[in-house]
């Protein structure tokens, strides 16, 4: 019932926000047309090089923009776990799809975008752990495995950021994300270390940050 | 405009944020099983039987003598069954342990634990009177909790 709930209160916002965006498109009368489609790259991601070393994980982006004001965005990614502990060593690998749309509002800079989007999230995932070492004065040492399971996540973002156009057609953009997390992810004995596209396996709401470089295939631009 | 647009991007976009992490498990991985002893039989008082009781399960490396009322003692890892043996000078009983076990994810620091739900126990009566279930479920909270009455 949960799900339900919270998977109809997004429908009716996402309906009423597109609403709203026809409302205004309905007072300027200006009809839709194909401004540009960008294909970007999650270049944040390759932090993890650094920070998460046991982590590989790449994503990517497509928008298809209308007048330079409303952006249908649809993105993917792969995450892959190695993580070879002391006690453990865990596996996982899954991929993520995220669907939705931008809203920009800067008008003297039409090319730049600042703004506003919401996306959908899907993620699925499979992990195992195996060598799991248990030291006991009492029992002594004892290996055991944990055998593979798939694991789905939905969840719901809200993003605000900016993009500029640093070179011809090359974009740099930034965005803070808010995650909340729909159904999924959860799992009381086995709780997944990261889910991809999402984060954090152990918390409902998350609150990031995305880096990107986007490409704009030249057609179409004043 | 476009200017300040750009920079501001820039400076946005050379900020890469980490986890701040210690790597290290900072809490309890311990799951036992708190075994309270209480002696009602006036003869075993007076013997302070518990000055020379231990406790150990035939497939310990180890037993556990502690002089103690209070026993934290860990169920078996690989078995859906712990047999614990109470000794004293004079008597022995031995307690069977019918349990579950869940092998759970802690967190990426602290790594598996093994949580147990016990689901029945029997016991010889040489001296043990009965044995009371406090709560059923061992978990890192040192919730799992039993009494055993002499």
């Amino acid at each position: 019932m949960a799900i339900l709930r919270y998977t109809s209160s997004l429908i009716l916002i996402i309906v009423f926000s597109f609403q709203l965006l026809a409302q205004t498109t309905e007072e300027k009368k200006e009809p839709w047309k194909l401004s540009g489609i960008k294909a970007g790259l999650d270049v944040g991601r390759f932090s993890n090089f650094l920070f998460k070393p046991e982590q590989r994980s790449y994503a990517g982006s497509i928008d298809i923009g209308f007048n330079n004001k409303r952006y249908f965005v649809g993105e993917f990614g792969y995450s892959e776990i190695s993580l070879n502990r002391e006690n453990y060593d865990y596996r996982s690998n899954g991929t993520f799809y995220k669907l939705g749309f931008d809203y920009n509002m800067l008008k003297k800079v039409p090319t730049d975008f600042l703004g506003a989007g919401l996306r959908i999230g899907y993620s699925l995932l499979e992990h195992s752990a195996s060598s799991i070492l248990f030291n006991s004065s009492h029992w002594g040492n004892y290996y055991l495995e944990q055998q593979a399971e798939t694991n789905q996540t939905m969840w719901f973002e809200a993003s605000f950021g900016i993009k500029g156009e640093v070179l011809k057609n090359i974009y740099l953009g930034w965005s803070t994300v808010l995650k909340v997390r729909l159904y999924g992810g959860k799992d009381d004995s086995f709780q997944p270390y990261d889910i991809p596209g999402y984060g954090n396996a152990t918390k409902s709401i998350i609150i990031g940050a995305n880096y990107f470089i986007y490409y704009q295939i030249p057609f179409n631009r004043n | 405009m476009k200017r300040i647009f750009r920079l501001v991007l820039f400076i946005l976009f050379s900020f890469i944020a980490y986890n701040c992490s210690d790597n290290k498990c900072n809490e309890s991985v311990d799951v036992e099983l708190k075994a309270e002893i209480i002696v009602k039989d006036t003869i075993l008082e007076n013997a302070n039987f518990i000055d020379s009781l231990s406790i150990y399960s035939p497939l310990w490396l180890d037993s556990v003598h502690y002089s103690s009322i209070n026993y934290l003692l860990d169920l078996s890892p690989f078995s859906n069954t712990t047999t614990f043996i109470f000794t004293s000078q004079l008597w022995k009983d031995t307690v069977w342990i019918l349990h579950e076990r869940q092998l759970v994810y802690l967190s990426q620091e602290c790594g598996f634990v093994n949580y147990y739900t016990i689901d029945s126990a029997w016991y010889t009566s040489n001296n043990i009177d009965s044995i009371e279930w406090v709560n059923k479920k061992l978990t890192t909270q040192n919730d799992g909790h039993l009494k055993i009455y002499f």
